[in-house]
């Protein structure tokens, strides 16, 4: 019995090592520099203060904070738009088809997503191939302005993000009972009302799931503004990045870091308060 | 030739190179580890050095001199045997106690420099650093598509030019044009006029097409705006490609950038590192660079080699009169806190 104890503990060394090393200890270093003070010449003096968070709440820093919630929150909701009738669609395939799509949604993974996000400048700027091909066909006089915008970002978030909802919807939409969906339409039942009455509630794990996985990366995504916006809007990770590089404050970009965690937490809590289990989240299937 | 979006990328691949060099023997002679900016150094005066010396160069890029710091702050020290950091920059370094002092008897070329560049403010009787080139900001109009006279910053305001600039994606930069739009120190740390500079910039925002330092110049070419505020290299470079450019001084005055050559503290291959430098002041090597990217010269052999494309060209060959009444960015401390407010109020 105790050997098999002791083989338990050596496999999940690894796991272990990989916890504290790469994710306690950074955060809990981040914690500990955004206490600290820096001198503007990149360097940090070690004493403590809480200056850092009351920055943080100043108006224009608070401004940031909501106007990157807003891109996050509609990049989400444009996902789940999307991802619903998508899963829907394939979840009725034969299981090969299912596999060969699902594998389709994730081969862009195989590329670097700057690299992605130089291919959509391509497509969308005004002498690129969408305007030139709507201007050939005479849909438009002058050409559209597709991306050094608000609509530029979203389409690199969703673009971007647009998998990891998909992934977890399809896993918790492949575990709907069939059964179910019979016995609503011998009932007489829409196909709106099962929508919203069978698969939104049995598939709502996924469906949080896949929003705290789209709705947290959007947040600092700085490189998808910078591209496609043009760097003309600041959202969070922006405002990290120049804290760590122009503004060299690092103690004021870990500052920020740690009240970007604490709103994910309460996201994450919200969740839990909405019913939702922590189990699902670690996309158990 | 700024900004970092590539520097997660950059950081994450430096780290891996790190793991790989503090794998491999430390003390190899015949290695200098150059960290220099994009789009500097052509790779053929690279490969030519390391045929003519058989040293072997391991040369690795930044994009704005926060990210050169951030590396040689945060790496072992020795990592880097030479670095090219910008005036304030210097001063950072030396304040800081992270630059090696020059030892000219290594040096044979160093008389090649226009004395003219010499001795500046961020590094008198230039101990630590040597020029290597130099960059001014200019306004570059697509004279195919804009026909109005522009003379100064205020006359980018104009709302004909609706969505139609694009400027350095450079804090200190754009606020510095927006203070001498309206008169004031390019420096200044006042927040009265800071606030003003806001208040233009605001204005200003609905012409910004986007904030580049990557590549304006693409802007340029590929027609996306027809007004750009850029690094004199890019507008002439511009130039090059499609013609019909004219490029502007502002009369309100213009920023100065000195790049320079700087041996950081501790650096394991320091005469390989003069022998790079040596080298890279030979006026025919200095004639590729500058023909490959045209900044401001600053070696006078070298001037004398280039010809009139070079020379006529107020964007590479910048005039004299126009860098005696530039300004450069300066250090100033804590009050960077006051630009980055702004800089995230204007975005």
């Amino acid at each position: 019995m105790k050997s098999k104890k002791v083989w338990k503990f050596f496999f999940l060394v690894p796991v272990i090592l990989y916890v504290t090393l790469l994710i306690a200890l950074p955060l809990l270093y981040i914690l500990f520099i955004s206490f600290l003070k820096s001198d503007y010449y990149g360097g940090m003096i070690s004493s403590f203060t809480i200056q850092n968070y009351i920055d943080v709440f100043d108006q224009v820093y608070v401004s940031v904070f909501l106007k990157s919630i807003a891109i996050a929150g509609i990049t989400t909701l444009i996902c789940i738009l999307i991802s619903y009738p998508f899963v829907l669609a394939i979840s009725h395939k034969k299981p090969r088809t299912q596999k060969i799509l699902m594998t389709l949604v994730m081969v862009p993974f195989l590329t670097n997503s700057l690299i992605r996000m130089y291919g959509w400048l391509v497509l969308l700027r005004k002498s690129g191939v969408i305007n030139q091909v709507l201007l050939g066909i005479g849909v438009i006089e002058e050409p559209l302005s597709l991306m050094y915008n608000t609509f530029g970002i979203l389409v690199g978030m969703v673009y971007t993000l647009l998998p990891f909802m998909i992934l977890p919807l399809y896993s918790s939409i492949s575990t709907v009972d069939n059964r179910l969906l019979e016995a609503a339409s011998d009932l007489g039942a829409s196909k709106f009302k099962t929508f919203f009455k069978i698969i939104v509630p049995q598939t709502l794990p996924g469906l949080f799931n896949g929003s705290l996985m789209v709705f947290t990366p959007a947040l600092g995504y700085f490189f998808i503004t910078d591209i496609l916006g043009g760097g003309k809007f600041m959202i969070l990770g922006n405002l990290i990045k120049n804290q760590f590089l122009t503004a060299r404050n690092w103690p004021f970009g870990a500052a920020i870091s740690i009240v970007l965690v604490l709103v994910t937490c309460v996201f994450i809590f919200l969740y839990r308060k909405l019913g939702g289990k922590m189990d699902d989240l670690g996309g158990a299937s | 030739m700024k900004s970092g979006i590539r520097f997660g990328s950059l950081f994450l691949i430096s780290f891996f190179l790190l793991f790989l060099c503090s794998g491999c023997s430390s003390d190899d002679v015949g290695v200098v580890n150059v960290l220099n900016w994009s789009s500097y150094i052509p790779d053929s005066v690279i490969r030519d050095f390391e045929q003519e010396t058989g040293i072997q160069v391991n040369y690795s890029t930044y994009s704005s001199n926060e990210e050169c710091l951030a590396k040689v702050s945060s790496a072992k020290e020795g990592t880097y045997d030479l670095i090219f950091p910008s005036d304030y920059m210097i001063e950072i370094m030396i304040y800081r106690n992270m630059l090696e002092k020059f030892d000219y008897s290594k040096l044979q070329n160093e008389g090649n420099i226009d004395s003219f560049y010499l001795n500046q403010s961020f590094d008198p009787g230039n101990q630590y650093s040597l020029p290597f080139v130099m960059a001014s900001t200019v306004i570059a109009v697509n004279r195919e598509h804009i026909s109005d006279e522009i003379r100064s910053y205020s006359d980018l305001l104009n709302d004909k030019y609706r969505n139609n600039i694009t400027l350095i994606d450079d804090q200190r930069i754009i606020i510095g044009m927006a203070l001498l739009a309206n008169g004031y120190d390019m420096n200044t740390v006042d927040e009265s006029e800071l606030n003003v500079a806001k208040e233009w910039l605001l204005q200003l925002k609905p012409n910004i097409k986007a904030f580049d330092s990557d590549s304006p110049k693409n802007f340029l070419i590929t027609e996306e705006a027809d007004i750009a505020v850029l690094w004199n290299a890019e507008a002439a470079l511009a130039y090059q490609e499609m013609g019909n450019i004219e490029f502007i001084y502002p009369e309100e005055g213009t920023a100065l950038s000195m790049d320079n050559f700087a041996i950081p503290k501790g650096a394991r291959h320091r005469e390989e590192a003069y022998q790079f430098i040596d080298y890279i002041l030979r006026e025919d090597v200095m004639k590729e660079i500058i023909e490959s990217y045209p900044y401001k010269n600053v070696n006078w052999k070298t001037q004398k080699l280039l010809d009139s494309n070079y020379l006529d060209n107020i964007a590479s060959n910048i005039p004299s009169y126009i860098i005696e009444q530039g300004i450069y960015v300066e250090n100033i401390g804590e009050s960077v806190k006051l630009y980055d407010k702004l800089w995230a109020e204007i975005k």
